[in-house]
């Protein structure tokens, strides 16, 4: 009986042994690829600061302006150039339904006969 | 119960607690039995055994809650050496000031075996090294010689594909600034070592920056960037316009400023010419210098919007209350005149539209010396204004605060004080009365609010903004106006002091623009230092001539990125300020 009791101690306890040592193995490995990982990161970091520096360089409103008037025929704009959504036209109404399958030919069914072409009804005659 | 005791006797023993046995045991160890020797080794081993694992328990439950602190500082060691500062960035996100990592090339000329081969090689890299002295320091049996600091990322590769052994790179961190001269002035610049001496990254440091270098720790870009009020497009436009402004006037500087009046925010600062802050050398000519902050100007007649604001919130006078303005003002030996003489009758509304000297002189006397004192010091004109930059001046006061300095102050002669502390008073009168310290770093309206200081009855500051707005329509500032922005100014021009005397062609011209008037948010301020009369301004170099028409074009272009919304249908400044003004009260 004490034997057995012995033997099962001694077993649990080398099983522990392992597997504590198979943690700690793990572990090891682990700290080292965070380690990794974290110098990794502040590469990359540093090198997403630097892309955003090149960019701000590249933004650089006085070099964009510098193209622009180079190569744009823009004009900073002016005051006149704005206005407000109240004075927004209305959305002309629509020329054909949207759920019919053929648009042009509701659009000359809607016109009785008349094809909205634009000439001068009188130009036509001689 | 009764078994219990006595608890010396053997027999008693199996009915006690199992760890009082085994303490027994080894006590009483000779006089017992074998098997029962061994039961209590094995419970020995059994406690022993649970200790051991409980505390490994304990430790993984604690490592697993807090993270080792050792792995993360292994990993920071072998970074770069050089210490490292947050970003700086503009109100909208751009970057200002930034770090990279650069590598930079050195040599332990010790290991190297034909310094001639090696430094043949390293020119046609690198052309611009000096090829006799890069031999002569490859040749030299020093063990570390720096050849060349900040190489870029391709020299680097290239070098390193050279294959010259004794040739090394270290990354060191290196101050940028992408915007080169744009914003100088605010930010500054560092030294080699990466640490301020100038602008906002000397009061970076100032706020602690440099101890955390000190104890190793600023050594991660894990540090919070800095946020400005400055806008980095207004910025760029009102510095465009400043050196054209500079150039065609041919004026020996040119100063401006857009501040938020509702809370204090710096948008734009610049001072021109300036320098570039990735060449800090360039920042020793004192030419350069920030006239904004560290320079002192008699700011001529803008500074007659204080007195007249000191006038109508004492009560003694009113928008209609006349002066004389018929023959200049005689005091002792001294005579003061009217540039834009009207000789006549003046009020109030017509002393400040017109830049009456005599005037605003006779309505300083009104109010007399002391009160005229004491509101210039309310206004904060009078004491060293103090923001973020370390960089800031003393205004000059006059010696003895008499009637005639009184006189002159009026209309801003004698009293010499910062631009930006000007502009801090004029924001007073015309944002409702409220004195808010500048700053250049974001602020709400509500924590402005909470470091205002109320200076002049709100009814004031809506007849301020609306001499102001007079001033464009009908008055000296005329060229200031821009369609749809209901601009409000006023125009200054000083005689500056050469030899101690005041010059009659050595001016200052300046102009304090409010947008839009009649509820302003923004205060423009452009200055000219000693400009020159052009054929286009028929000669003159005053500046209703020069920073009037500058202001209009920064304006124009800074409102639509302000967003502002253009209005034409606004009535004269009479009912569009005036009536609302009392319609409130």
């Amino acid at each position: 009986m004490i034997r057995l009791v012995h033997l099962i101690v001694v077993c649990a306890f080398v099983a522990a042994a392992v597997y504590v040592y198979k943690i700690k193995y793990d572990a090891t490995a682990q700290a080292e690829r965070a380690a990794k990982l974290r110098t990794e990161l502040k590469r990359e970091r540093d090198r997403v600061a630097t892309l955003r520096a090149e960019w701000s360089k590249l933004d650089d409103p006085a070099r964009i302006q510098v193209l622009a008037e180079r190569h744009l025929i823009l004009r900073p704009t002016a005051a006149t150039q704005f206005d407000t959504l109240d004075r927004l036209p209305e959305r002309p109404p629509q020329a054909a339904p949207p759920d019919v399958g053929d648009p042009i030919a509701s659009i000359i069914e809607n016109t009785d006969g008349e094809p909205p072409t634009g000439t001068v009804p009188g130009a036509r005659e001689p | 119960m009764t078994h219990r005791h006595p608890p010396h006797h053997p027999a008693h023993e199996a009915g006690l607690a199992w760890h009082r046995r085994a303490i027994q045991m080894l006590l009483y160890g000779r006089n017992v039995d074998r098997a029962r020797k061994a039961r209590a080794r094995l419970g020995l081993a059994v406690l022993t055994f649970a200790v051991i694992y409980g505390v490994i328990a304990g430790r993984l439950v604690v490592y697993a809650v807090s993270s080792d602190p050792h792995i993360a500082r292994r990993a920071v060691s072998g970074d770069a050496v050089a210490t490292s500062r947050p970003d700086i960035l503009d109100r909208n996100g751009e970057v200002l000031a930034s770090d990279i990592l650069t590598p930079s090339l050195f040599a332990e000329p010790r290991r190297i075996i034909d310094a001639d081969e090696a430094s043949e090689l390293l020119i046609a890299v690198m052309p611009d090294l000096d090829h006799s002295d890069l031999r002569e320091r490859l040749a030299s049996r020093r063990g570390f010689v720096w050849l060349k600091r900040e190489i870029s990322a391709k020299q680097q590769q290239e070098v390193h594909h050279l294959g010259v052994p004794g040739l090394g790179f270290l990354t060191e961190n290196k101050r940028i600034y992408p915007n080169g001269a744009e914003v100088s002035h605010v930010l500054g610049h560092v030294n080699v070592d990466n640490r301020g001496i100038a602008g906002l990254e000397k009061w970076l440091d100032g706020r602690g920056l440099a101890d955390l270098h000190q104890a190793g720790f600023a050594s991660d870009r894990d540090q919070q960037p800095i946020s400005l009020a400055l806008d980095l497009r207004v910025q760029h436009a009102m510095r465009d316009e400043l050196l054209a402004a500079r150039d065609k006037y041919k004026a020996v500087a040119a100063a401006g400023i857009v501040t938020d009046v509702r809370t204090g925010e710096i948008i734009a600062m610049v001072s021109v010419p300036d320098y570039d802050s990735n060449n800090p050398r360039e920042a020793l000519d004192p030419t350069r210098i920030n006239r904004l902050t560290t320079g002192v100007y008699e700011m001529g007649s803008t500074f007659k919007a204080l007195t007249i604001g000191m006038g109508l919130d004492s009560g003694k006078v009113t928008l209609g209350s006349t002066f004389d303005a018929r023959v200049p003002l005689r005091f002792g030996k001294f005579n003061i005149h009217d540039f834009h003489a009207q000789n006549r009758m003046l009020s109030v509304a017509e002393i400040f539209t017109y830049s009456s000297n005599i005037g605003a002189a006779r309505v300083a006397l009104r109010a007399g010396v002391e009160e005229h004192k004491a509101f210039l010091k309310k206004l904060g004109q009078l004491d060293r204004l103090r923001t973020e930059l370390p960089e800031s001046a003393e205004p000059i006061l006059p010696k003895r605060w008499s009637e005639l300095s009184t006189i002159t102050i009026a209309f801003g002669h004698g009293l010499s004080v910062a631009p930006l502390q000007a502009v801090m008073g004029t924001a007073a009168l015309v944002n409702g009365g409220l004195l808010i310290p500048p700053t250049f770093m974001k602020r709400s309206e509500a924590e402005a609010r909470a470091l205002a200081k109320r200076v002049i009855k709100p009814e004031t500051s809506a007849q301020m903004r609306y001499l102001m707005r007079l001033t464009v329509e009908k008055g000296s500032a005329s060229k200031a106006e821009v369609k749809g922005y209901y601009v409000g100014a006023k125009t200054g021009t000083a005689e500056k002091v050469v030899n101690g005397r005041y010059s009659k062609t050595k001016l200052l011209a300046d102009l304090m623009a409010v947008i839009p008037a009649d509820n302003p948010r923004y205060l423009v301020l452009v200055m000219l230092d000693e400009p020159h009369g052009i054929p286009e301004t028929h000669g003159f170099a005053t500046s209703g001539w020069n920073a009037a028409p500058v202001a209009a074009r920064v304006i124009a272009r800074i409102a639509p990125i302000l967003g502002i919304e253009p209005r034409f249908e606004l009535p004269p400044a009479d009912r569009q300020i005036l009536a609302s003004a009392r319609g409130t009260r």
